[in-house]
């Protein structure tokens, strides 16, 4: 009895024994040389692997970061500088600073502003329903509400106003790694430069409706009339497709484009005041007024100078 | 004996032809008409005509844009008010459309507007190609493919099957047509053989129209074309497919990725063999259409079939017609099966417009989706033998390589998998997008393919001519 508890124990031994030989040496013989660094990198990632640096995850990533010979086009948008850095000091490699950035939803499509045409029942799913057709409203180019960003967030940055029927970021939450962008069937949501302080300016309309169809769609669209982009002294406003677009990289703040918007399609958010139009218009018209003398002054004087020349003309 | 249909899938919805008895009338004249450059499949038509120009009517106002489009012409005669962008049927603003204020009814010269029959069929196999390409023939059956493209197949077809199935609940106005244009029809026939090069010709028509099968029957008897019979087939949809069609008919099946021309057979709808007829006989360019105003909400007396010219509005066939029933909750252009709501009232009649359908409430009302039970239902009405629940979760998950491994790109949208599944989960809405990334990445290889091909035949050629 006992002889056969003493085998077993025996032969079970032996044979662990000899496996983790063979296990051992089969290890060695086709170990995968990997630089160690790919997961020291992996370890300070912020592990969403939500594929904003336009790798499939974060280990994805990290082996792209160590290959490169440079940082220049690898960054995490989730973890940003301070994840950067690090990796950067891992590496031994130096890291540009980049701006925070964040997903701006530029519709300003609300219930109010927008009226329903006809009514959609078919799949909640913003792909599928703009496969169908231009939308419930008479905007074929806003939000459709349906909520595919909101799908697309990892973050859970992002929500529906049930009031309005259109995306909210929350900022805190959001990483500015662009899903809801490229979720976006109507390329509605872009990542912006978060701005100092959060304050940042932005065209909340995507529409490329000439002026009157686009103001009969929506109240608050974007009509194309160009006063913003020939208010701005910073060059940062460009009109395409009767649509402006504030160049975040050259805006500086002013609010002047917002104060002279007729439909209020240019926001402002994050703002410590409220925007006084009346103060902003007057400090434009002034300006305005001060730049016509100017030319006007500038003119009579290169008319005074021409003009000894022509009676020099007329005596000859 | 067994009644002949195509193999695999296919559903039984009632068919619903009420409006099967309203002979067809003759629209009038709107003020303005707007004529759409795409109503063909291919590239958009190029205006060839400027605002304020004096237009006849069956003048050509636009030209092909490419191999795969279409003539246009005007339906009217008047003036060219503008050429612009104008929202469709979807809501969607990009084709430019000519619009044309209507004065008097002048039409060009060598256009014959009498009913007489003509019945002699030109010889020439490529003057009756001219004619139709040139009087702007697309089919009618609903993809508006350019005919002429069609009837000059890379290899000789064995078969021409004219499409008079009508599988779609509702619609009649190819059943009118063939109860009232018979003769034309089998004359549209007998120029499109020729122009085959004389194939057997077979007419499907499917068993719940006796009436027509009777009609043409005798017309092909009293004309007395050779190889040409009618065949009556059993009432199934998606009968009216091509490819279900020409599996019908002849037992063939079209292999994958590949064309009804690849199995011999080309496909034409009976309402483009009329307008074939009158191309090349009358030579009248396509510049009307039979349209069925119809719905389970609208009166019987409300019913009509119209025949219309090309660019009238939607919304002054409504209103001619009546109206909008206050029932009607959804306005649907084509068969309810495979047509599509209208979100915008304002678009204009194309080539292809075949229907005007109201529905009500009930009809139209989508229930909740619930969860899929894996019962194969949808698998099995599928007539191209897809598994739409398959294809709906890899569309889901954005696996567009499963998707096309799949065949995703042989749907043809006809909505069975919708109509047969238990728990109302909407499989075409959701394959429907995911097709036609999976066709877009397709074509970027096939045109990404043809690059590398022509690059790597240039360099061979420089370095033939460096040896030499």
């Amino acid at each position: 009895m006992s002889s056969t508890i003493i085998w077993t124990i025996a032969i079970i031994a032996l044979l662990g024994l000899v496996l983790a030989v063979v296990l051992y040496l089969v290890a060695e013989k086709f170990k995968v040389e990997e630089d160690p660094r790919i997961d020291e990198v992996e370890k300070v990632m912020p592990g969403a692997n939500c594929g904003g640096c336009g790798f499939a995850g974060c280990r994805a990533f990290a082996d792209a970061a160590v290959k490169a010979p440079n940082l220049d086009n690898n960054f995490c948008p989730v973890g940003g500088n301070d994840v950067m850095k690090k990796v950067a000091a891992i590496l031994g490699y130096e890291v540009k600073e980049k701006a925070p950035m964040v997903a701006v939803v530029r519709c300003n499509g609300t219930c109010e502003n927008r009226p329903k045409t006809n009514v959609y029942d078919g799949f909640a799913s913003c792909k599928v329903k703009a496969a169908l057709y231009a939308g419930d409203t008479g905007c074929s180019f806003g939000c459709l509400g349906c909520g595919d960003c909101v799908a697309a967030c990892q973050f859970g940055a992002i929500t529906m106003d049930p009031e309005t029927g259109l995306p909210v970021v929350d900022e805190e939450k959001c990483t500015g790694c662009g899903a809801c962008s490229k979720a976006c069937p109507k390329s509605v949501i872009e990542v912006r430069a978060k701005g100092p302080r959060g304050m940042r300016m932005f065209v909340s309309c995507v529409n490329h409706d000439k002026g009157p169809a686009a103001r009969k769609a929506c109240a608050a669209a974007c009509i194309g009339c160009g006063i913003c982009a020939k208010t701005c002294t910073h060059g940062a406003i460009t009109l395409e497709n009767n649509v402006a677009y504030i160049d975040y990289s050259k805006c500086k703040l002013c609010r002047e484009c917002e104060a002279m918007c007729p439909t209020g399609a240019i926001h402002g958010v994050n703002f410590p005041k409220p925007l006084d139009k009346d103060a902003i218009k007057a400090r434009i018209a002034e300006r305005q007024k001060k730049a016509k003398e100017a030319a006007e002054a500038a003119k009579a004087a290169e008319a005074a100078a021409a003009e000894p020349v022509k009676k020099e003309e007329n005596n000859g | 004996m067994a009644k002949i249909t195509f193999a695999i899938g296919g559903i039984h919805p009632s068919d619903s032809k009420i409006s099967k008895n309203c002979a067809i009338e003759v629209l009038p004249l709107p003020q303005t008409v707007y004529i759409s450059m795409a109503q063909h499949l291919g590239a958009p038509a190029k205006p060839v005509v400027a605002v304020g120009d004096k237009v006849k009517v069956g003048q050509v106002i636009a030209e092909p844009g490419g191999f795969i489009s279409a003539f246009v012409h005007s339906s009217v005669s008047g003036t060219v008010k503008s050429i612009a962008p104008r929202k469709d049927l979807a809501g969607n603003c990009v084709v430019p459309h000519i619009e044309i204020a209507v004065e008097g009814d002048e039409w060009m010269e060598g256009i014959d507007t009498t009913d007489t029959l003509v019945t002699a069929i030109p010889e020439d196999k490529a003057e009756i190609l001219a004619k139709i390409k040139a009087n702007g023939v697309v089919g009618l059956g609903g993809a508006t493919f350019p005919a002429h493209v069609k009837l000059a197949p890379a290899k000789p077809a064995d078969y021409l099957i004219l499409n008079g199935a009508e599988c779609e609940p509702y619609l009649t106005s190819d059943y009118r047509i063939m109860l009232e244009r018979t003769k034309e029809i089998v004359i549209g026939a007998a120029i499109m053989q020729k122009a085959l090069g004389g194939c057997k010709c077979v007419i499907g028509i499917e068993e719940n129209k006796p009436e027509a099968i009777k009609a043409m029957s005798a017309a092909v008897a009293e004309l007395g074309y050779k190889d040409m019979e009618v065949l009556s087939l059993m009432k199934k949809y998606p009968q009216g497919g091509e490819k279900q069609l020409i599996n019908a008919v002849t037992g063939r099946e079209v292999p994958s990725g590949k064309l009804p021309a690849d199995a011999g057979c080309v496909v034409q709808n009976v309402a483009t063999s009329l307008a074939v007829y009158e191309a090349v006989q009358k030579n009248k360019p396509l510049i009307t259409n039979t349209l069925t105003i119809t719905g389970d909400c609208l009166p019987v007396e409300k019913q009509h079939n119209y025949l219309f010219r090309i660019g009238v509005p939607l919304s002054f066939i409504a209103e001619y017609a009546g109206g909008v029933p206050e029932a009607a909750a959804k306005i649907i252009s084509g068969g309810p099966m495979m047509g599509k709501a209208i979100a915008n009232l304002d678009a204009t009649t194309v080539k292809g417009s075949s229907s005007l359908l109201y529905l009500g409430e009930e009809a139209t009302k989508r229930q909740t989706a619930s969860a899929c039970i894996r019962c194969g239902k949808c698998a099995e009405a599928c007539p191209m033998g897809l598994e739409p629940f398959l294809l709906k979760r890899l569309a889901t998950a954005g696996d567009t390589d499963g998707l096309e491994a799949n065949a995703v790109q042989d749907c043809i949208e006809c909505g069975c998998c919708l109509y047969s599944c238990p728990a109302n989960i909407p499989l075409l809405d959701i394959i429907r997008p995911a097709k036609a990334q999976v066709m877009g990445i397709m074509r970027a290889r096939a045109a990404a393919a043809k690059a590398a091909a022509e690059a790597a035949k240039a360099a061979a050629e420089a370095k033939n001519n460096e040896n030499k």
